[in-house]
């Protein structure tokens, strides 16, 4: 999995009535855009450090040169 | 056999330097009951929803002490390439409800007693179903040529 800084990430519910959740990549730790990532979560604004699995999907965004 | 890569879940983690109380939003707000502890790249311990009951809250400590305080180290940890029955064994030998899943050093998620169930409860779902269109539809056997 790869990821640039400003990218969504939408972590799947494990069951029926759990909700997805997202956050931003805010910054990218590890070679060549892979984990672990820091990012703030939507739904609460706190930052952390980020690994994702497979109940995870990254909504890549493009990003202008300026 | 399934590794545990297959399986495992996004991890969430803090670094040591961050608050007791942090530790516990992020928790609730993460929706997980065990966070990595990450100093830099390095996974230095795992903190779970009842350290900070017994070794937080049930000792009087403040919300604002840091979090390694609290943290279990070192961590039990399993190799994202690793099949389940690794897993199924470290759960066995180890009074643990979580493993910290790593590929060499790299902490990269979690996996939890509870993701094993569900995986065998699939599983058995799939073997029963057999079973059960030949209890309830009855036997589908070949015949016997000439009989």
């Amino acid at each position: 999995m790869q990821a640039s800084v400003g990218d969504r990430i939408i972590v799947h519910g494990h069951s029926g009535d759990e909700p997805n959740r997202d956050c931003e990549v805010l910054q990218v730790r590890g070679p060549d855009g892979r984990p672990p990532y820091v990012v703030r979560w939507g739904d609460s604004g706190h930052e952390t450090f980020f690994f994702p699995g497979s109940d995870a999907t990254i909504e890549h965004f493009e990003h202008s040169a300026n | 056999m399934r590794t545990i890569e297959a399986l495992r879940r996004s991890g969430v983690g803090i670094g040591p330097e961050r608050t007791i109380r942090d530790a516990a939003v992020v928790m609730e707000q993460s929706g997980v009951g065990a966070l990595a502890i990450v100093d830099g790249e390095r996974l230095v311990g795992v903190v779970t929803d009842r350290d900070l009951v017994r070794r937080a809250l049930a000792q009087g400590l403040p919300a604002d002490g840091r979090v390694d305080g609290v943290m279990s180290a070192p961590v039990v940890t399993i190799d994202a390439d690793a099949d389940l029955h690794d897993a199924f064994a470290l759960f066995r030998a180890n009074a643990v409800r979580r493993l910290a899943v790593v590929r060499g050093e790299q902490f990269v998620g979690m996996i939890t007693i509870d993701d094993l169930l569900m995986d065998l409860a699939g599983d058995l779902s799939d073997l029963s179903r057999p079973v059960t269109a030949e209890v309830v539809f009855g036997h589908h056997d070949s015949r016997v040529p000439g009989a």
